[in-house]
């Protein structure tokens, strides 16, 4: 450990596993450290069950719960956006070489008490139960109008200027009503509040294209899941950081990061060992001094024996429970993978309910999505509280992610990791840097 | 892209650090051999393809290095998924490396449940009279695994003895372990890789 490295990196998380994995591969010495004895820490899948038992300390599971070996339990739950951004970090890095993909078979909105499928196409919006006849038509003619967007021709923006109208003029433009509106912006956009309104409407029309190219990638739905769960990721980051020569080590504590001149990190201290270096990368909770609350997000596991009702018996689905549905300021996000992952024994479901907190009773807060799973077998419930940093790194050339969010999601993930590695270094990833070895090997 | 995909076979290599794994998948992928430890020339690189033919039939192994992980930290779990097979390597004039492959075969079973796995000694060329290691350690060994291990071989990457052989047999053993499972496969079973679409490549100019 006595050593000097460019940057070293604490925690292994998904976030710092692929800053890691960037910074060698730009030619950085990076030394990745973290405290815990396994990688991923808060993005960890917990295996085998009885892990999973013991840390919110409920009774060892019984034999119904088949082999425990044969569960990775998310602690955080997302999908992949088929053409979003983690997609694309992935393949341009060749992550993508370690890790398996099942398509989520289906996405759902609630409304009026019970969920309905999330249309997505013309065809799709014009069988949908979701709207009137008319609302269809017009619901129709606001897709198409989306789906002919670019943004490099104003041609196709018919007389709205995205860029500094608002998304409620581009609604009104089109006569949509508020429950179209709802599951417009909370469905397919996936924005978790109503801020959108009033900002311009082109980030609002880029997020729904990002939804419907996603789905057109493989089908059934938007979203990709790994298989065995979503702790695959961090590891396959820092297995492309070790290759390009990161150095690797876990169950170290971290007792001290080490400043010097202006307030500046020169390393960290673990025990007598000092590791010197320029920079330091890490999560949250290796510098609690360093970030503030932001707020707190409510995430609660559901062990099933069935699939969730009206949704065809999907293996794997994601259900969005629009804020107004429920007279809620964010959104509720419910999602279920299952034993086709192997994530779970054979017959198994793991269902997750997710939500930013807005009141003393957060449990209270997500029961609208526990009311879809049906009887759940066990349940876990975590409050955490969500960081982000104080200050942009700089000074400190400390540069800190900020807590995972409640959204479904990876796309704000990766704007964070994008916007940390362009902080630390001073520009822009450059993709071309990583060795284009799949390419190569299908030619 | 519709040509008959021949099945990739994962093989990963397990084992101490410094018994040679990096050197096996060397002389796999490029047949040289290299004294000093040089991690640069399989910087970026740990996995390559190699297709071999048994009978009538095509396999391609898919080898993977560790990408020197276990030095300091632990192999990640991801490392061993998926795989058909794992070669177990220790070296012939290191006793050490011998005993510790206990924690390595636990390692394979416990991520690579259905792995077939093969023993491999490498250094021949450093064997002393009398072996450091004997043929009824090895032996005693294999009868402890409860027939785990699948065949044992014992190779030189320095002199290259026994390399081409063994990964011939071992594409061998699948072949035949794997013909009625792969005519089996389906994709409802299995996940899928994503890749880059042809569209996104052909933009693509530094590709040659």
């Amino acid at each position: 450990m006595d050593e000097e490295y460019d940057a070293i990196v604490l925690g292994t998380g998904l976030k710092e596993c692929i800053i890691s994995g960037m910074l060698s591969v730009s030619g950085k010495k990076v030394l990745h450290v973290d405290r815990n004895k396994y990688y991923g820490g808060e993005s960890a899948s917990i295996c085998p069950l009885e892990e999973l038992f013991t840390k919110f300390g409920a009774n060892a599971p019984d034999e119904s719960y088949g082999r425990g070996r044969d569960w990775n339990v998310d602690l955080i739950p997302k999908f992949l956006m088929a053409n979003g951004s983690l997609v694309k970090l992935l393949i341009h890095t060749g992550v993508t070489r370690y890790l398996e993909f099942k398509s989520v078979e289906g996405s759902y909105v609630f409304k009026g008490g019970k969920i309905a499928k999330v249309p997505v196409d013309q065809k799709e919006a014009l069988a949908s139960d979701l709207m009137g006849m008319f609302e269809k038509r017009r619901f129709r003619n606001f897709l198409t109008y989306v789906q002919d967007f670019m943004q490099d021709d104003p041609k196709t923006w018919k007389d709205f200027d995205p860029t500094t109208q608002n998304m409620t003029a581009l609604y009104e433009k089109f006569g949509l009503d508020k429950n179209t509106q709802d599951f417009t912006g909370h469905a397919l956009a996936l924005y978790r509040d109503d801020d959108y309104l009033n900002r311009p409407a082109l980030d609002t029309i880029t997020r729904i294209k990002l939804y419907s190219d996603s789905l057109a990638k493989y089908g059934k739905s938007p979203y990709l899941y790994p298989m065995y769960g979503l702790g695959e990721l961090p590891q396959g980051f820092a297995r492309l950081s070790a290759i390009y020569g990161g150095t690797y080590m876990l169950d170290k504590p971290i007792d001290e990061i080490v400043l010097g001149e202006g307030g500046r990190a020169v390393g960290v201290r673990s025990g007598n060992e000092i590791a010197k270096c320029k920079q330091i990368y890490c999560d949250p909770t290796y510098v609690p001094d360093r970030v503030r609350k932001k707020g707190k997000v409510i995430r609660c596991i559901c062990l099933l024996d069935h699939p969730i009702s009206n949704t065809k018996d999907a293996l794997s689905t994601q259900i969005i429970i629009p804020q107004k549905q429920v007279g809620r300021n964010s959104d509720i996000y419910v999602s279920l993978v299952s034993h086709t992952h192997q994530v779970a024994a054979k017959g198994w479901f793991i269902g997750m309910v997710s939500t930013t907190v807005e009141t003393d009773n957060p449990e209270n807060e997500i029961k609208p999505g526990l009311d879809l799973l049906g009887p759940v077998r066990q349940k876990f419930v975590s409050v955490s509280d969500y960081y982000e940093p104080i200050d942009d790194g700089l000074q400190s050339q400390i540069f800190i992610s900020q807590s995972y969010d409640a959204t479904s999601h990876f796309e704000s993930t990766c704007l964070d990791v994008l916007d940390i590695f362009k902080r630390g270094t001073g520009e822009e990833f450059d993709f071309s840097k990583i060795k284009r070895d799949l390419d190569l090997e299908e030619q | 892209m519709a040509m008959v995909k021949v099945p990739e076979q994962k093989v990963i290599l397990c084992g101490e650090y410094g018994v040679g794994k990096s050197s096996i998948f060397r002389r796999f992928t490029n047949n040289t051999f290299v004294t000093a430890t040089d991690r640069k020339s399989t910087l970026g690189l740990d996995n390559f393809d190699k297709i071999y033919r048994i009978g009538d039939r095509n396999i391609k192994l898919q080898l993977w290095d560790t990408g020197g992980m276990e030095r300091v930290a632990s192999i990640t779990s991801s490392y061993y998924k998926f795989s058909e097979a794992a070669i177990l390597v220790f070296s012939l004039d290191n006793p050490s490396s011998f005993h510790t492959l206990s924690q390595h075969l636990l390692d394979i079973v416990t991520y690579a449940e259905t792995a077939k796995i093969f023993l491999c000694g490498n250094k021949t060329d450093l064997v002393t009279e009398p072996p450091q290691i004997s043929d009824a350690e090895i032996e005693s060994f294999c009868e402890q695994c409860h027939s785990l291990i699948t065949n044992t071989y014992r190779i030189s990457c320095k002199t290259n003895e026994g390399i081409e052989e063994m990964f011939t047999d071992i594409a061998y053993q699948l072949v035949n372990s794997n013909r009625a499972r792969l005519e089996l496969q389906s994709m409802e079973k299995h996940g899928f890789k994503i890749t880059q679409s042809t569209e996104e490549l052909s933009d693509d100019s530094c590709l040659c």
